[in-house]
């Protein structure tokens, strides 16, 4: 049964957490992750045929149903929308892990009827996992870049969003994903050094 | 690659990108002077960004690459889209999907009724000779007109798939029925009369299910109207197994292959024979309702190990625990009970009659007893409810509340640790030991709802996301008993208190000799996206301890058993590492017993979550 989730709390916990309280944010985050989750198959049940999933629109509508809008500064929300981008990251990559798990037989587990009938999907899963390691050691050298990249490839901002939450111009996000980008490509296919 | 050499490389490249090839180059080879490394670095970087660009590198979202991985998990294959129009149907919802194929909700246009469209998956009907033995069966148990079993209208082929339509039960499964509701005595029995008269009519058209499981009976919403459903299906599946094996018969044997990874059903209703690959009458209906009656009076299934093939070992050799010693339930219930699951059939119910007439006994004798017998006798799982909190295990507590106040707490724990020190310093006359056994059983969830069937596992075990837990614990002797959790080390420690709280097993810590406890009685114990090893600490004593008692307060709504106070903390884990036992520990396949000189038992169960 899906049970709404304590608005209250978490409009209190976000704004603990901008105000620079991070254990709020270790409170936060399950809550948001649970319902993004929820979301995200929700969204993809509903359009399963064309695959695509609107990262945004689902981000928009969780902060709907989870944060109490009449009682949040308005920068709340783009401090919502930074855990967002890392939480859809964490999802994915653990929706990766778990394929990559379950495609090398995933040990003694028991296996059921549907599970096993499920079309193996080419390796999706192994890319992104390669991304996501490649972008931690980004995070390492240069956070701000890494954080751009999490923000508009996981958490579907654009530039503007981004430059909004990240406190930096425009033209710095794009400098910055530009860069970036480059260097990740590098990375994944093997043509870089480092 | 350091900061500042990522810097300079950084501070190239963003200009370089700007400009068109010829000055690209002079614009690098001037800021690069004679370092040439750092020019390869641009050069390279520059290079990437174009090609990434002729790729379109991470073009879109991260979301859009993955989302099949997102859809994976839930056997999205569909093989009908609502809205479509399907024979003289049309698709109006999916409503599942099951070994056998899809499930559709679907609106009859000739006889403008709404049906369950149940499409049986290609490669299974591919079989003639099968398919038209399991229409023949089906028929006749429809045509049996028994109000409990499902009605079958028709079937049919359209587009080469085979489908059968079905009245539409607007209802659930008898296994989520289990999962959202206490059953009391009454309905339990009203639920097996029910499924058994489906059987004797059936059995009586000599035809047996051999799949009653609480997923093939659904409750009607309106009424409470048991329908049994899928008769004749099991045989097409069954054979679906078999052509893994190497059988000359596919239908005499059921086959079974218990290595890692291969493919199996729901097995813990299946009965000996079945699990045997022997012959296979009514009897072995009549066993899969013992279980399932069995799983409804005590909230556990009898048989059931933590892989496929302890549970058919389970099936075969063990004697489950009688009902009365894990609940309080009448003694011929219990009878009842455990004649249908005799591992023998000759010493079952020989039909699904005598143990019909049996059970309407039972029932009269209830209905007499009913102006004395106020309370519901069992009471088994209730959902999990939504506890999100920091730690990694969080418990859950059922509806009560504390004033959180824990001021002095400190000092009590410092003055009553010397009232129970001499306690264990006392010599004693004779050994004295302690000892607790307990299992975990684990249930997982999908999207907060159960998903599969629990299982019981010994010992320090990996956990997968989505596994929620309960604890399980007995001990020969009496003593208190405490539960605390400890995520994965990082900073300052911090515990929750799982155990006791002001509402499980009535609010005390004291565990009666072969009690057994389970924690939490009603809900599940989950892991929060924090990874690492994490502890569960078992202290078992044979004297009060106070300080721990007190912990209890953590566990109202608020806190939700996080332990909050700094200081509070520090003294529990002071206290933990000075008390903890060397214990000797002693596995089982699904039991751990922990033993340890002298009158305080202290053990950390080992949970890796990942």
């Amino acid at each position: 049964m899906a049970q709404k989730p304590p608005q209250h709390e978490i409009t209190q916990l976000l704004a603990q957490w901008r105000e620079g309280n991070q254990s709020a944010l270790d409170d936060l985050y399950p809550l948001v992750y649970d319902e993004l989750h929820r979301l995200a198959r929700r969204y993809m049940s509903r359009e399963r045929k064309g695959h695509t999933l609107q990262t945004t629109a689902l981000i928009n509508e969780a902060y709907v149903r989870l944060v109490d809008q009449k009682n949040v500064p308005w920068a709340n929300r783009s401090h919502f929308f930074a855990i967002s981008a890392q939480i859809m990251r964490r999802i994915l990559i653990d929706h990766a892990r778990r394929h990559q798990y379950a495609k090398r037989g995933g040990g003694a587990r028991q296996v059921s009827l549907d599970e096993a009938l499920t079309v193996v999907m080419p390796d999706q899963s192994g890319e992104l996992l390669r991304l996501d390691e490649a972008l931690k050691s980004l995070a390492e050298m240069d956070p701000r870049r890494s954080q751009v990249v999490e923000l508009r490839y996981f958490g579907g901002l654009n530039n503007e969003e981004i430059a909004g939450v990240l406190r930096i111009s425009e033209n710095t996000v794009t400098r910055d994903w530009n860069m970036a980008r480059a260097w990740l490509y590098q990375q994944l296919t093997g043509s870089g050094a480092n | 690659m350091t900061p500042e050499r990522w810097q300079q490389i950084s501070r190239i490249f963003k200009s370089a990108i700007l400009l068109d090839n010829e000055a690209r180059a002079a614009y690098v080879e001037s800021q690069c002077g004679r370092d040439d490394s750092l020019r390869v670095e641009v050069e390279k970087l520059i290079d990437s960004h174009g090609k990434a660009d002729a790729d379109e590198f991470m073009h879109g979202m991260a979301a859009e690459a993955a989302a099949p991985l997102l859809t994976n998990d839930e056997a999205s294959h569909d093989l009908l889209n609502k809205g479509q129009q399907f024979g003289s149907y049309i698709i109006l919802d999916s409503l599942g999907s099951g070994g056998m194929g899809e499930v559709y909700l679907a609106r009859d246009t000739r006889l403008d009724r709404t049906v369950a469209l149940k499409v049986i998956s290609p490669d299974i009907s591919q079989d003639q000779r099968r398919m038209q033995r399991f229409r023949q069966e089906a028929k006749v148990v429809s045509s049996l007109n028994q109000p409990n079993i499902l009605t079958v209208f028709e079937f049919g082929e359209v587009d080469g798939l085979n489908f059968l339509a079905t009245e539409f039960i607007d209802g659930e499964t008898l296994r989520d029925h289990l999962h959202n509701k206490r059953l009391k005595l009454s309905e339990i029995v009203d639920i097996s009369i029910q499924v058994l008269a489906a059987l004797d009519a059936a059995h009586e058209a000599r035809i047996v299910h051999r799949d009653i499981k609480p997923e093939n009976v659904m409750l009607r919403w309106r009424d409470g109207v048991v329908k049994v459903l899928d008769f004749g299906l099991a045989k097409l599946t069954e054979q679906k197994y078999s052509t893994l094996g190497h059988d000359s018969d596919p239908e005499a044997i059921t086959e079974f292959r218990t290595a890692p990874g291969t493919i199996m059903g729901t097995i813990n209703y299946m009965s000996p024979e079945q699990a045997q690959g022997g012959e296979i009458d009514e009897r072995t209906d009549i066993w899969s309702t013992g279980v399932i009656m069995y799983e409804m009076v005590t909230g556990k299934m009898p048989f059931r190990g933590s892989t496929t093939s302890h549970t058919i070992v389970q099936i075969l050799e063990k004697h489950p625990v009688p009902l009365t010693k894990l609940v309080k339930a009448p003694a011929e219930l219990e009878r009842i009970v455990l004649k249908a699951i005799a591992k023998k059939p000759g010493e079952r119910y020989q039909a699904a009659k005598d143990m019909l007439a049996d059970l309407r006994g039972l029932q009269r004798l209830e209905l007499e007893a009913e102006f004395e017998q106020t309370s519901p006798l069992i009471t088994p799982d209730e959902p999990g409810l939504p506890a999100k909190k920091k730690r990694v295990l969080v418990f859950a507590v059922v509806g009560m509340l504390l004033v959180t106040a824990a001021i002095f707490a400190v000092n009590i724990w410092r003055s009553s640790r010397s009232a129970i020190n001499p306690s264990i310093t006392t010599p004693a006359v004779a050994p004295v030991e302690r000892t607790l056994t307990y299992w975990i059983t684990v249930q997982k969830f999908k999207e907060e709802k159960p998903y599969q069937d629990p299982f019981t596992l010994a010992g320090e075990i990996n956990f997968e996301a989505g596994y929620r837990i309960r604890v399980n614990l007995r001990s020969p002797q009496q003593g208190y008993l405490y539960i605390l959790n400890e995520g994965p080390a990082s900073g300052a420690p911090e515990y929750n208190i799982v155990f006791p709280t002001p509402s499980a097993n009535k609010g005390s810590s004291l565990l009666q000799a072969s009690q057994i406890l389970q924690i939490p009685e009603k809900s599940w114990l989950r892991f929060d996206a924090q990874q690492g090893v994490e502890r569960l600490w078992l202290v078992f004593s044979e004297n009060a301890l106070p300080e721990l008692d007190s912990l209890k307060q953590f566990a109202g709504a608020q806190t939700r058993g996080l332990v909050t106070d700094p200081l509070r903390n520090k003294a529990i884990k002071d206290y933990l590492d000075t008390q903890i036992s060397k214990p000797e520990v002693e596995k089982g396949e699904t039991l751990t017993t922990v033993k340890a000189a002298g009158h305080l038992l202290v053990y950390a169960i080992k949970l890796e979550h990942h």
